[in-house]
């Protein structure tokens, strides 16, 4: 008995020996320091060098002997930063998952999500298949009988209340190919109620940022902040929303002694690393901005070159600035006056400087005026164009900027060519379907190029009086592929409409809390769960936050019977009966689209963004020469890619044979346009009331225009006599595009491309070289002002900063000022009188259930809690961990949560993460899941308490400043 | 050295912890600083360094959000100086404990030799211990030998043991005497309890005790000081028993339930406490083994057959005899136990 | 021979877990065993720091020296490992390590904690190399392909530096001396008996 194994080998010397053979011999130094993964100060060179010598990857349970390993990459689904995975494939299994040491953006690294993403796709947590809730239980049903169910049910809707009945709501998780294809999908149907979480993330920020020059993205790159020598984080906590661009964010700091500046109502975690910390209160972007350029216009620190030649409306926000002395900013914002100067100081001379955010500034009823006064701060330092300054915007999920550019959207079709007429015609010449047919579609030409509802307000459309909802009925069925419902505001409104709607349809990998919810709101019927597959079982491209597109390969099949979101919406446009004219040029394989042709008919439409040079060929030969570009400018420097941009970042202009190398900077006018130059674009006209709207005497390097110009159309080409340039097949479809009016063909709808080249051919952007808008006259508050949150504990302040006045916007009203009168009427701020604002968690994304279902993230954050200042903490008895009761200013939310007691927040001041679900008002809702596909990790949902609130340009919610009150449980 | 230094007052820290309290006091690294007073908050500077939280404490605990709380305490180097107490005093402390008396043992059993009946056998005999407490005490007396022997185990048989048994059979064999340590543990605590309540009536100590330790016991030479039914050694044992019983079980609860409300500082001390404790109990108890066995005629009957011969009572227990016979519980005559002699 | 360490720069660690879940994934660490984990100090507070913590592969290991059945043991490349059919789940590796490397099966444990387990810097154990059996007990060896631990080889943010520590320590001293502070290389002291030297 006591025996055993004794003929075990003596196991100490086993290592050693291989090491003699192969093993560790081979670590040599280099490889070394490159696996310690190392570009350090004086090693960075060394990062770069070839993995040398590496055996053949082989991780995680050991494949069958025999077996063969296959590496596959695809790109990280858990936000925009655009972590390359690289997976070990054995027999169609998902073994492992390496470092993508390859890549310039994640160089090995990844975040507590993109290291465990291999989960993802094994979870016995998952929708298996198809399940539909008959009687109130959830019965697995067919993919026939569900396709067909559905669809039969949403033509019935239409029948009685037409095509706007029915919401089309997208993700950002889709690849380019599936967000283009819903929108396309909503397009076919006939509505412009197609939306996705970019409503929720940086509608504010493309729509802010679009008018002020031009395109509504990063202007910079993530690798770029490494040139940045003022880094200021207003609303930004990359630490935890983006954590692998704060390995190039603290290299940045440690290589050039940067200044780190971090402005958040949270001592954050990028807090905590950064050289000041400025503590302001939520919602008070406005006046600490304001405050900052005080100081600058009163210092002369501002960039007077620049702003004569490159920017429109300066005077007329000088008399903005000047509301804002410091007194009146500490009065509004909590900062001290002299902090504000020092920041201002930094920021100003301390350059080149980046201002970075997130949502701490775009989730507000003031999203696109706090943006907007973000980039006029930038443009009045003349921060804008060049390596190391710029907008840095990081954005939220995996594809949201590809999906919003790609038009899964209310405000647009693909690529930002609007709603009107003239952009369903180009669309139209694009599908090769007839644009009457589409008219057809819809139940007005009006309603066709009026904006769709926003998803914030999916539930007021389906609620409201029928006379209050601007579209022919109320929304009756919620077609849902990849959104999650407790990241929107207002929960327990939705709650009231979940149980109003005739039909739910969830398209998803799992449940996720539309599943849970809607069993509480008492559906007992009309619901269905379909299951998606995620983007590591299907292939496509997705654009990274710094606007680089990337392919990810599939890794493996689709698990169980989930389905490839492209081939769902085929079968849905199949039944549908427009299958034909949608996929005319799409090649359909087993009912499964093909994602390259998908992009070649994007690259074919999309001039107006200039996605119509990344060829899928061309990303694909990115993704397998990763390690020539360039760390810090994107490009690279040798291999077959030479002189590109990595993941061509749009604009890549022309045809994907022009080879047009991307635009790693927006707006760099030092740089020629084939090497990635800009200048803002002209999109607003060339003057307003006498005033130049058109650069002076900036333009973009070896531009043969030495000076402001309009965007290109062909009659431009023709006064400048450039049009003998154009190739006769340039020309001739150009004519046929214009018929009697070819003059009026621009840049932006010549299908050949040929204008593009032409312009580029002389050195000039495609879209001309205007000025950047200060004053951006046609959106709301053109010049930002302060606006106190629709619940605001200040109400001194609100006569002074009142809210907008209501106005019906997006087909509905908002009614954000009554609401705010009435707060303050009846002094709902003496009943709750805490700040409540809401955040990210690195461990979860989104609404979460995905990542709640991954037991290796899950196990990290256990409990949905709420973050309560210690003072705040101890007048209310709240110990550390205890429960506690939240509650909310509307609809007499609750929700039961632990208390986080933390310097974190400061006093007045609660924080609570937005991931959680599964709770409502203290009860666990995990019964209400279909058997099997709860996630392991339940909570309440921050959004139980937020309240209304919505930006005017975007229909943005308010989640990050409301009212609450904490109580012991 | 200074770990070993470090060790001995950690040993003389955990003594005073005796009891045990279990409670623990977490010591929170969120201790509650005001914000500097200054407008410049500069996280960078302000970073907290590893030394400097040395300095002020002796572990460093932050932190965490996993539920295992043991898991927040970052550093403790605190565990290189029980490593010593472990690997270096304790072993010492055991050896010259449990050596030590078995040299004073021999030395005595060849210079006095057993202690005889003076008197002889008289044939009669008188019940010393009834079945219930014969069994209590040898429950005990198992558990405890067994505990012993696989707590002596974890310290001494990779030294002792595994160069014989080989490091397979070494490891099987410590694995099922770590379960046999812990689960006669329960048994040793009730045997110890009933112990405590079975004889706790005749060990208060009085002033026979002062006078029978006068005169040595009447080891030495060939007194016999008057006796109760617990001489004053007797009662020493006795005492011994319940508190380094109920030390060892304390502390070997704290070790089985590990961090239940305790955190590593504790643990350390109720190691510590348990590992010394019992190794003093052992000695203690070998000296027992001897003198109720090869060190005194007579006596190994008391515990064996429950009976003893009423002179080995006259002598060693004058004044319980007088009880006993007051009280009519001797037999008259009791001829099954003629002796031989 | 190299010398293998770990080291985390807390002036990089932003408590974003990657490490924690890379070794989850990689060797399929079961819920509630932590090979490693973050530790966040002064959290909230301006001067907070994160450090990412696992076994340090002591020189002189605490736990191989306190271990009563002696199954921990030191490879030639200094990675402390130990064999699981040893291993007798007495608890006494967690009351001597610095670090709170060890963890066990069963927390609220009576009687047997378990075996224990523990970070094997991806070196796999006792069993042969890349066999089933290794991956079931202790993980991947990741070591034996030339490859370092794959918490620090996905370390978001370049914290974690692993590999021979005469390496590691010079990475981080430039670091140091490029960007003048530090908040010290923790636990550095404690598991090599040394600091890291100034250059």
């Amino acid at each position: 008995m006591l025996i055993k194994r004794s003929d075990r080998p003596v196991r100490q010397t086993h290592l050693a020996a291989f090491a003699e053979g192969q093993g560790l011999a081979r670590l040599d130094r280099r490889s070394f320091l490159r696996r310690s993964g190392l570009a350090a100060a004086g090693l960075a060179t060394i990062g770069a060098l070839p993995l040398a010598n590496m055996r053949k990857a082989r991780a995680g349970p050991p494949p069958a002997p025999g077996a063969t390993v296959e590496i596959r990459k695809n790109v990280c689904t858990h936000c925009a930063v655009g972590c390359t995975v690289t997976a070990e494939v054995s027999n169609g299994v998902w073994i492992g998952q390496e470092p993508s040491f390859d890549s310039p953006i994640n160089r090995g690294s990844h975040c507590a999500k993109g290291a465990s993403v291999r989960e993802l796709v094994h979870s016995d947590r998952r929708l298996k298949y198809p399940l539909k809730m008959v009687n109130g239980e959830w019965q697995r049903a067919s993919w026939d009988e569900a396709i067909s169910a559905i669809c039969d049910k949403i033509m019935q809707i239409r029948g009685t209340s037409g095509p706007d009945s029915v919401y089309w709501l997208g993700s950002a998780k889709f690849t380019n190919e599936g967000a283009y294809l819903f929108r396309k999908l909503g397009a076919f149907w006939g509505t412009n109620n197609t939306d996705h979480q970019a409503r929720i993330c940086h509608s504010t920020t493309v729509t802010g940022v679009a008018n002020t020059w031009g395109y509504g993205a990063m202007t910079n790159s993530i690798n770029d902040m490494r040139n940045a020598k003022t880094l200021l984080y207003v609303g930004s906590n990359a630490a935890e929303a983006h954590p692998v661009a704060m390995q190039h964010m603290l290299e940045g700091k440690e290589l050039n002694n940067a200044n780190m500046i971090v402005v958040d109502p949270r001592m954050t975690r990028t807090a905590a690393h950064a050289t000041d910390y400025v503590r302001l209160r939520p919602g008070t972007d406005i006046p600490f901005l304001y405050g900052l350029m005080w100081h600058i216009v009163k210092n002369g620190w501002e960039d007077k070159e620049f702003i004569q030649s490159r920017v429109y409306g300066y005077d007329d926000v000088l008399k903005e600035i000047e509301k804002w002395p410091p007194d009146e900013v500490e009065r509004v914002t909590g900062v001290p006056g002299a902090q504000v100067e020092h920041i201002a100081r930094l920021f100003a001379t301390e350059k080149p400087a980046t201002l970075i955010w997130c949502m701490g500034q775009t989730q507000h009823t003031v999203g696109t005026a706090n943006v907007r006064t973000s980039c006029i701060l930038l443009l009045l330092t003349g921060n804008v164009g060049k390596p190391g300054t710029g907008a840095n915007i990081l954005r939220g999920h995996d594809n949201v900027q590809g999906a919003t550019d790609v038009g899964l959207d209310i405000v647009t079709l693909p690529f930002y060519y609007g709603l009107k007429d003239t952009a369903w015609k180009h669309w139209s010449r694009v599908w090769q379907v007839d644009y009457d047919w589409f008219v057809s579609r819809f139940d007005s030409k009006e309603i066709m190029e009026a904006p769709g509802i926003p998803l914030t307000r999916w539930f007021d459309a389906v609620l409201l009086p029928k006379d209050q909802v601007h579209q022919k009925d109320n929304v009756r069925a919620m077609f849902v592929q990849g959104h999650a419902s407790n990241s929107i505001t207002r929960i327990p409104e939705s709650l009231k409409a979940l149980a109003k709607l005739d039909l739910l349809v969830v398209v998803d990998p799992h449940p996720t809390t539309w599943a849970s919810l809607s069993v509480k709101a008492g559906r007992k019927d009309g619901t269905w769960l379909l299951p998606a597959c995620t983007q590591f079982e299907a292939k496509g491209s997705r654009v990274a936050s710094n606007r680089s597109l990337q392919w990810g390969e599939q890794i493996v099949k689709p698990s169980f019977e989930a389905k490839d979101d492209l081939e769902i919406m085929y079968l849905v446009a199949q039944r549908l009966g427009f299958a034909d004219k949608m996929f005319k040029n799409i090649k359909v394989e087993n009912n499964l689209p093909e994602a390259e042709d998908i992009l070649r008919e994007m690259n074919r439409g999309s001039w107006s963004t200039g996605y119509c040079g990344q060829s899928p060929e061309r990303l694909k030969l990115h993704m397998a020469n990763q390690k020539d570009f360039d760390l810090v400018t994107l490009r690279a420097t040798s291999g077959p890619a030479k002189g590109d941009y990595y993941g061509l970042p749009w604009p890549c202009w022309g045809k994907p044979e022009l080879k047009h190398p991307g635009t790693a900077l927006l707006y760099n006018t030092n740089l020629h346009v084939m090497d990635g130059g800009g200048t803002f674009r002209a999109r607003f006209g060339v003057e307003r009331d006498g005033v130049n709207l058109l650069a002076s005497g900036s333009y973009s390097l070896g531009s043969e225009i030495q000076d402001g110009y309009p965007e290109f159309t062909y009659g431009v080409l023709k006064k400048l006599g450039w049009d003998h340039d154009l190739a006769p097949d340039e020309l001739a479809t150009i004519q046929q595009i214009g018929g009697d009016k070819a003059d009026a063909v621009s840049w932006s709808t010549d299908l050949s491309g040929g204008i593009q080249r032409v312009a580029m051919k002389h050195g000039c952007l495609p879209y001309g070289n205007a000025r950047a808008r200060m004053n951006a006259f046609g959106v709301p508050d053109p010049i930002p002002v302060h606006r106190e949150p629709i619940y605001t504990p200040r109400v001194d302040l609100v006569a002074k900063y009142p809210t907008r006045q209501d106005e019906v916007q997006f087909r509905l009203p908002n009614i954000g000022f009554s609401v705010q009168k009435s707060a303050v009427d009846r002094q709902v701020a003496k009943q709750f009188p805490l700040i409540l604002t809401s955040g990210r968690l690195v461990e979860f994304e989104g609404g979460g259930e995905e990542t709640r279902s991954n037991p290796w993230l899950a196990e990290l954050q256990q409990n949905m809690f709420i973050e309560i200042n210690p003072a705040d903490a101890g007048e209310r008895g709240i110990v550390n961990g205890a429960w506690v009761w939240v509650t909310g200013a509307e609809n007499s939310s609750k929700a039961k949560v632990r208390a986080l007691v933390t310097e974190r927040v400061g006093k007045g001041v609660a924080w609570m993460p937005f991931h959680f679900g599964g709770w409502f008002g203290g009860e666990d809702l995990r019964p209400n899941y279909p058997e099997g596909a709860d996630p392991i990790v339940l909570g309440e949902s921050a959004n139980t308490m937020t309240t209304y609130g919505y930006d005017p340009a975007t229909g943005m919610q308010e989640p990050k400043a409301t009212l609450c009150q904490i109580a012991a449980a | 050295m200074s770990s070993l230094a470090a060790a001995i007052r950690n040993i003389a820290g955990a003594c005073v912890l005796a009891g045990l309290t279990m409670l623990s006091s977490p010591i929170s690294a969120q201790e509650q600083t005001q914000q500097p007073a200054t407008t410049i908050i500069n996280p960078t500077a302000q970073g907290v360094t590893e030394q400097q939280l040395l300095q002020q404490e002796p572990r460093i605990t932050g932190r965490i959000i996993i539920p295992d709380k043991r898991a927040a305490v970052l550093i403790q180097p605190a565990g290189r100086e029980w490593r010593a107490f472990h690997e270096i005093a304790l072993r010492w402390i055991a050896a010259i404990a449990i050596l030590g008396m078995l040299v004073i043992l021999v030395a005595f059993y060849l210079t006095r030799g057993m202690v005889r009946l003076e008197s002889g056998r008289s044939g009669r005999t008188i019940v010393r211990f009834n079945a219930f407490e014969r069994f209590v005490h040898w429950m005990t007396a198992t558990c405890f030998i067994i505990l012993g022997l696989t707590g002596l185990n974890i310290t001494f048989g990779k030294k002792l043991l595994m160069p014989l048994m080989g490091h397979d059979a070494f490891s099987t064999w410590s694995e099922w005497a770590k379960y046999a340590h812990n689960y006669l543990s329960f048994p040793f605590t009730i045997g110890v309890v009933l112990i405590f309540l079975m004889w706790l009536g005749g060990n208060i100590p009085n002033k026979t005790d002062v006078e029978w330790l006068k005169r040595g016991g009447g080891i030495v030479g060939h007194d016999h000081p008057p006796a109760d039914r617990f001489n004053a050694g007797q009662k020493a044992v006795y005492w011994i028993v319940v508190l380094g019983g109920a030390a060892v079980a304390i502390s070997g609860y704290v070790l089985i339930f590990p961090f239940y409300g305790t955190d590593i500082g504790n643990m350390h001390a109720a190691h510590m406490v348990h590992s010394i404790v019992a190794v003093l109990f052992f000695a203690v108890m070998l000296a027992h083994i001897y003198i109720g066995t090869i060190g005194m005629q007579g006596a190994f009957e008391a515990m064996g057959k429950g009976t003893v011969d009423v002179n080995w009572a006259k002598e060693h227990h004058s004044l319980w005899l007088e009880k006993e016979v007051k009280a009519d519980k001797l037999p008259e005559q009791d001829l099954r136990s003629t002796p031989a002699e | 021979m190299a010398r293998m360490k770990f080291l985390c720069d807390a002036e990089r660690c932003i408590e974003c877990n990657a490490c924690v879940t890379a070794c989850k994934n990689e060797h399929e660490v079961p819920w509630g065993i932590n090979r490693r984990r973050v530790v966040t100090i002064n959290d909230g507070l301006p001067g907070e720091r994160s450090v990412s913590m696992a076994c340090m592969h002591c020189t002189d290991a605490p736990c191989m020296a306190v271990c009563p059945v002696n199954c921990i043991y030191t490879t030639d490349d200094g990675v402390v490992l130990h064999d699981k059919d040893q291993c007798i789940g007495c608890g006494y590796c967690f009351y001597a390590c610095p670090f709170g490397a060890p963890q066990y099966p069963r927390l609220g444990n009576f009687g047997s904690r378990g075996k224990m387990d523990k970070c094997t810097y991806c070196a796999g154990g006792p069993e042969p190399t890349g066999s089933k059996e290794e991956y079931e007990k202790y993980g991947a060896n990741r070591l034996a392909e030339g490859k370092l631990p794959l918490c620090a080889e996905m370390c978001a943010t370049k914290s974690l530096l692993a590999g021979d520590g005469e390496v590691i320590e010079q990475i981080f001293r430039e670091r140091v001396d490029q960007r003048g502070y530090s908040s010290g290389a923790w636990g550095w002291k404690t598991a090599y008996g040394e600091e890291v030297s100034k250059s």
